[in-house]
């Protein structure tokens, strides 16, 4: 079964069963391979992709149920890849092994829409279904208030973030 | 049990049938040719379109989007199956030969073109309320509709419920015929909304139990119920939302498919909303929202939001990053509040809020259960927001106490019965 | 001699030479020629001599060890023989390079290699890394900064005593020239002998650039957009996909039959084959062939196996504890890591003995990536695609399941979605490597997150008696650990165990952390091999290994004991490291030995709230270990901060004040990194991780129940580095070490209660309130 959907801003089609979960549509069959699998449960996040702009666990949805609409994996959030995010993740230095971070920036990207200047607990609450088991947490906290300030426009306050001092 | 006393008294249907019939027997309408489409204006035809969408026809009348109108929905009822008919012009298996007057008498007497009594699974119970000119506009639009040759599968109506005469008693007991008569104490706007709650939307067809007959309860009307394995919540004063309903909030409902204080559209609802009343101009969704939100015990947005932000709050009190929750608890927080996490002070209608959500207060977790197991599709609800099912994810004892968990958090309302194997039942549908 | 044999020869509690605690540099010089175009620093081995030092780099028949290679546009590409896992050892390593060449960091970029037997012993773990290479990536630093400044002197026309390195130019008053230039331009042929090699003029600590300064990761900008390659994106033409059934029991399970006859109506399934393996790694395994994995998913839930299982296919958690608690109670079990003269004499005349259990539970590595492998055949040489810590242990394995020659087979690198451990085990590549074999195409085993954690080397449960005897004065005069757990290295790398003083081999890494550096009299530690846990399952290597549930019961055991002795904890602690006689410490690796310890705790007790008044339900526990190695301490000490609610018995960790001496600090940013993660590991395994066998097999299978640290879990932490110019030391794991213990004491301090057993669930909490 043919499913077409926009991906990362193209329209293509992918002919495979509609019950293959979206994940492996796009590791697989569509070569985004930034889209990681943890779990296959949607209780770790690093899945996690956009659809139609909302975060969404890859992993338990459907590749038809996205018929038409606008999926974004994290190659496609920014066409350089210098979303403030992920400016702001290199800025605090906050992957580890890397596996789990494309579903916290994609996580985050969807949060930053909804709550624009978090709070910690709304951190906490929203970014909890997203595990990194290198527990780069503080971090994930850090990098998300930080992209938050530069997209609020208040810029970036270098001087609290750790390893971006000097950059020799 | 009722099935016996319903087999009892239906016995004395058939001895009373002799003094019955004469009351029962109605004519047929002599076919006509299937009027040519250019009989009608345009206006008159984008008319009867709208008509079409608050009177929900596409809904039932429609298995395959391919083939609008086409009919061949199945209706469980307590009795059989009705499958619905064709209503498109084709003239041997749709309503091509019907005239207006054929057509004007079923939707408001229940009785087909050849005579026949219709079921009230079709509400003309409702639709008797409809003015001369909707009825001719909604003609207009039926009958310049694409013909297409399909016949319905039978109704599997078990004996005698299969005798579409004894419809005639039915009807003495359970139908009023006639025009909606506007209430002089209320506005206009609120008029419109009854009258189309009322007549045309027939929003009691689904929102009101119905007694052993199948007819609405009108002691109950309006206190909800499930129809077509869909909880459809009270709309007066019972509604059990922590928020009351605000025209305003209403009207965002019915407009978007979503309110930020009861949650999103989906099942028949979605249907209602998207295809029902996606064309209706926006004074008549304005005054079905006066009118529901008079009906269910009207709120001030002040007052609306400060009853959310204390229903979430509430809430959240109650879940905390802690180590070792409960395993519902858990899983919610992991698997659930990344979307469904608000701010207390202003909940976000994409994202649905637990405490606020009609389908965790509804007494039946049907609704729940359905959305967790299988998803909300980009159909249903907020259009393009989509939430995937859990059903590959989580076991029935899992979802269960994720289920139950809301519902003693989030509500103050007793908890579900049987949770765990109701959600069994559903998770193959 | 290699670190193998270091390990044979050197038992835990004695100290290496300087020079040894290094890759095998012995037999070995450095050889510097052109190659392609550059100039390529590696290492070759004396004995061979080399007229023309250019040829030999580039017929590469000398079978070299290249470090670096700078080519003529001046990029300096250092390769890495360790795996990324999320310590960023690559920026660290290469900035030991750099930092000696005088390299402009800018053009610095990271090769990871692929396995070959030139590397030597491949192994990521234990963190060693930096500990072992900081010496030889120096000197070869130096010998290509030398080499240049004598080549860049040729080249300005001037004495190489003229000219300084900096900035990847060779320098001389106003004249310069880039290494780029000299690379292109000049004949920087020459070797280096293994003597030269010492004399290597390595930089004072005040000279250096980038060794200590903040800098960004190189392997992170990849992490954040996508591109970054683990082994789960591996792809090559024509593969199929496999999904494991993986049998009842880890051993002796075998396959009666297979019926896929329900399977085979899934689009896209080929077909179950059950695996034959000679090396058993793998026993009584079948795996789902289909053309995508959903389809091997899809396929695998109708597959019907039917099994016979191994022994063990009853095994619960309690039955391994129950016979841990055996082992202890026979004294002819295990070895004697050490026993000094004169334990049981402080016993039988102590005033007073103390003695307490502790348990800890069964954890899993759950690291984000499942396990997964490629594998195929290509010119007669198996690929095998994926991440791995260890490829010199599992190389032999897949050579022997194969039917190949070791040298037919490579391990292609990648980055690891998360190793802790779980990766120094290749074992997830053997039924790759047999599936493809088997079938004559590429076979890309991928396996579920349940699939990877019934086939998980789990940390094994563990069951220690602590004991402790008192003079008259209640002064600590003898001590004795009796440790029972699986063992990692018995069952997958027994060459790797020394002899204990028994005479019996013991899993040092299953034992590391007894050998504390309190001085408490005669000691006596005997780590026991716990057989039916290895018989249940392949017990792993997780984060600190042994370390972990060591110091959970010694520094409980600590906490009790001070309190036992009516003392405060750090006050009786600091008596107790007194830096004395074998807990002096010896140069280069432990110089001040206990007194940096001692020092490190006084340090958190500063900088802690230790000592205030807590709000009631509130209280501070301490810790402090060496880390992992007597001869690489990682000093660590830490606070932990609880509340404990009576009535739910929730333990919410409010703060960890750690406080850490690894010596020189090579990428400060990285290292404080690893240490908030070793940290919060060990929190998890405190509070919120751990599971339990039942019937053969861990009962968590996925985050529905198991249920590590999230984000809303982390408590603030304040991390300090002791200030230091001492050798290098591993930061990965020492910090798993202190929070356990320090958290359970924090409890003690809270509420008065004791838990002696992790995790700490809030159910014992509340039972031991009421008890
Ligand atoms: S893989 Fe989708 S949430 Fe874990
Ligand atoms: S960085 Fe490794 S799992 Fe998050």
């Amino acid at each position: 079964m043919a499913t077409e959907f926009q991906l990362n801003g193209q329209a293509i089609t992918v002919d495979i069963d509609g019950d293959t979960p979206l994940l492996w549509a796009l590791r697989d069959d569509l070569d985004q391979t930034g889209t990681k699998y943890g779990c296959g449960i949607g209780m770790c996040g690093a899945c996690t992709v956009l659809v139609n702009g909302r975060a969404t666990r890859s992993c338990i949805t459907p590749v038809e149920s996205v018929a038409n609409a606008t999926v974004t994996t994290i190659e496609g959030l920014d066409p350089d890849g210098e979303h403030p995010l992920q400016k702001a993740w290199v800025q605090t230095q906050t992957p580890q092994c890397g596996y789990c971070q494309s579903g916290q920036i994609m996580q985050a990207a969807a949060m930053l829409k909804d709550f624009p200047d978090p709070t910690d607990e709304q951190i906490n609450s929203v970014m909890a279904g997203n595990l990194c088991r290198c527990m780069a947490y503080v971090r994930i906290r850090e990098a998300i208030k930080l992209a938050a300030r530069e997209m609020n426009g208040a810029g970036a306050d270098n001087a609290s973030v750790a390893g971006g001092a000097t950059n020799e | 049990m009722i099935k016996k006393i319903l087999m009892g008294i239906v016995g004395l249907a058939v001895l009373v049938l002799a003094v019955f019939l004469v009351i029962a027997w109605e004519s047929s309408v002599d076919p006509v040719d299937p009027p040519a489409s250019d009989q009608f204006s345009q206006q008159q035809i984008d008319r009867g379109e709208v008509i079409s969408g608050l009177g929900n026809c596409q809904t039932c009348h429609t298995t395959d989007p391919e083939q609008p109108y086409a009919g061949g929905l199945a209706m469980p009822t307590p009795f059989g199956t009705i499958y619905t008919t064709n209503i498109t012009p084709d003239p041997e298996t749709g309503i091509g030969q019907w005239s207006q007057e054929a057509f004007a008498r079923a939707m408001r007497e229940g009785v087909d073109r050849s005579g026949s009594h219709l079921f009230p699974a079709f509400p003309y119970t409702h639709f008797t309320k409809m003015t001369d000119e909707d009825v001719a506009d909604l003609y207009a639009y039926v009958m310049t509709r694409e013909p297409i040759r399909t016949e319905a599968p039978e109704n599997t109506l078990e004996f005698p419920f299969n005798i579409r005469m004894l419809q005639a008693g039915w009807k003495l007991l359970f139908f009023d015929e006639g025009r909606y008569q506007a209430e002089d104490s209320m506005s206009d706007e609120w008029n419109r909304g009854a009258y189309l709650a009322e007549g045309l939307g027939h929003c009691s067809a689904c929102h009101s139990p119905r007694n052993q007959f199948g007819a609405e309860d009108k002691g109950q009307a309006w206190e909800g119920t499930v129809v077509n394995g869909w909880y459809a919540p009270a709309l007066n004063e019972s509604n059990l939302s922590p928020v009351d309903w605000t025209t305003d909030d209403a009207h965002a409902y019915l407009r978007e498919g979503a309110s930020p204080f009861h949650g999103v559209a989906i099942g028949s609802m979605a249907d209602v909303v998207h295809a029902g009343l996606g064309k209706a101009p926006d004074e008549d969704v304005r005054g079905l929202a006066v009118w529901l939100s008079d009906l269910a015990g009207a709120a001030d947005g002040e007052q609306a939001g400060s009853q959310a932000t204390a229903a979430i709050k509430s809430a959240q009190a109650q879940l905390g990053p802690d180590p070792n929750m409960s395993q519902g608890e858990r899983i919610y927080a992991y698997a659930c509040a990344s979307c469904h996490y608000n701010d207390p002070a202003s909940p976000n209608a994409m994202r649905p809020d637990m405490s606020l959500n009609s389908a965790v207060t509804a007494p039946d977790p049907v609704n729940l259960i359905r959305a967790t197991l299988h998803g909300v599709s980009q159909e249903d609800g907020i259009p393009q927001v989509m939430m995937p099912g859990f059903a590959s994810a989580l076991s029935d004892q899992e979802i269960a106490s994720l289920l139950g968990f809301l519902r003693e958090t989030h509500t103050d309302q007793p908890a579900w019965d049987n949770l765990e194997q109701t959600i069994r039942d559903h998770r193959e549908q | 001699m290699n670190k193998f044999e270091r390990y044979l020869n050197r038992p835990e509690g004695t100290e290496t030479p300087a020079s040894e605690n290094t890759l095998p540099v012995s037999r070995r010089g450095f050889l510097i020629g052109a190659a392609g175009a550059g100039f390529t620093l590696a290492f070759f081995r004396s004995g061979l001599s080399f007229a023309q030092p250019e040829e030999v780099v580039e017929a590469e028949t000398f079978d070299p060890t290249i470090w670096y290679h700078i080519f003529p546009d001046g990029r300096i590409v250092v390769n890495i023989a360790e795996a990324e896992m999320g310590q960023h050892v690559g920026t660290a390593l290469a900035r030991i390079v750099a930092d000696e060449l005088e390299a402009d960091w800018s053009m610095v970029e990271l090769h990871h290699v692929d396995s070959d037997p030139k590397w030597g012993l491949m192994v990521t773990g234990g963190s060693w890394s930096i500990w072992q290479n900081f010496t030889p990536l120096s000197r070869a630093g130096a010998a290509g900064r030398q080499a240049l400044i004598e080549e860049g002197a040729r080249l300005l026309g001037v004495s190489p005593d003229q000219c300084q390195a900096r900035n990847s130019q060779v320098i001389a008053g106003d004249q310069s020239i880039s290494y780029g230039d000299i690379v292109s331009q000049g004949d920087l042929s020459r070797t280096y002998s293994e003597e030269e090699l010492k004399q290597m003029p390595i930089k004072p600590a005040s000279q250096r650039r980038l060794i200590g300064r903040e800098s960004r990761a190189l392997d992170i900008p990849d992490k954040t957009d996508g591109t970054s390659q683990y082994g789960l994106d591996a792809k090559v033409e024509g593969m199929v996909y496999g999904r494991p059934l993986i049998p009842p029991t880890r051993y002796g399970s075998t396959v009666n039959s297979v019926d896929d006859s329900e399977a085979k109506s899934v689009k896209g399934y080929q077909q179950t084959i059950v695996l034959d393996d000679p090396t058993d790694t793998a026993p009584g395994w079948a795996v789902v062939i289909a053309d995508s994995f959903h389809a091997a998913n899809k396929a695998a839930a109708k597959v019907k196996v039917d099994w016979t299982a191994g022994d063990t296919a009853d095994v619960s958690e309690q039955d391994i504890l129950d016979h841990a608690v055996e082992l202890i109670e026979n004294p002819d079990k295990g070895s004697l890591m050490f026993s000094d003269e004169g334990v049981d004499e402080a016993f039988n005349n102590a005033s007073d003995v103390f003695e307490q259990d502790y348990i800890t539970h069964t954890v899993l590595h759950f690291q984000m990536e499942p396990v997964n492998a490629l594998a195929y055949e290509k010119d007669g040489t198996w690929e095998i695609h994926t991440g791995n810590q260890w490829q010199s242990l599992i190389l032999p394995v897949l050579a022997k399941a194969l039917g190949v020659k070791e040298d037919k087979v490579v391990m292609r690198t990648y980055m690891l979605g998360g190793g802790f451990g779980r990766r120094l085990n290749g074992d997830y590549a053997v039924p790759a490597a047999l599936a493809s074999q088997q079938l004559g195409k590429p076979v890309k085993l991928v396996f579920t997150r349940d699939d990877d954690i019934r086939f998980d080397s789990p940390r094994s449960p563990s069951y220690q008696r602590m004991r402790m005897a008192f003079d008259d004065n209640g002064n600590p005069v003898g001590m004795e650990h009796h440790a029972a757990a699986g063992w990692p290295t018995q069952v997958m790398a027994p060459f790797f165990m020394p002899k204990g003083a028994n005479d019996e081999p013991f899993d040092p890494f299953s034992a590391q952390g007894a050998a504390h550096w309190y001085s408490v009299g005669p000691h006596r530690v005997r780590p026991i091999s716990n057989d039916l846990a290895n018989a249940t399952f392949r017990p792993g290597w997780l984060r600190s290994v042994g370390s972990g549930w060591i110091n959970f019961a010694i520094e409980s055991f600590m906490d009790e004991a001070a309190r036992e002795a009516g003392q405060d904890p750090i006050d009786f602690r600091l008596a107790l490291l007194k830096a004395e006689g074998k807990n002096a410490g010896e140069a280069p690796n432990s110089v001040g030995g206990a007194s940096r310890q001692a020092n490190v705790l006084r340090r958190v007790r500063e900088i802690s709230e230790w000592g205030q008044d807590m709000p009631e339900g509130t209280g501070l526990g301490v810790a402090t270990t060496y880390g992992q190695e007597r001869n690489m301490p990682t000093w660590t000490a830490c606070v932990a901060k609880v509340n404990v609610n009576r009535e739910t018995g929730r333990v919410k960790l409010e703060k960890l004040t750690l406080v850490t001496d690894a010596g020189t600090v090579v990428h400060p940013d990285g290292a404080r990194a690893q240490v908030e993660g070793a940290a919060l590991w060990g929190a998890s395994m405190a509070l919120h991780e751990g599971t339990r066998f039942e019937n053969g097999e861990p009962v968590d299978r996925n985050l529905n129940t198991y249920t590590p640290m999230r984000i809303g879990d982390v408590p603030e932490l304040e991390i300090e580095f002791v200030d230091s110019t001492e050798a290098a030391v591993g930061l990965g794991e020492p910090a798993t070490t202190v929070t356990g213990p320090a958290i359970a004491n924090a409890i003690f301090a809270a509420v008065g209660i004791r838990l002696r057993e992790i995790p700490i669930t809030p159910e014992a909490v509340r039972e031991a309130l009421q008890a």
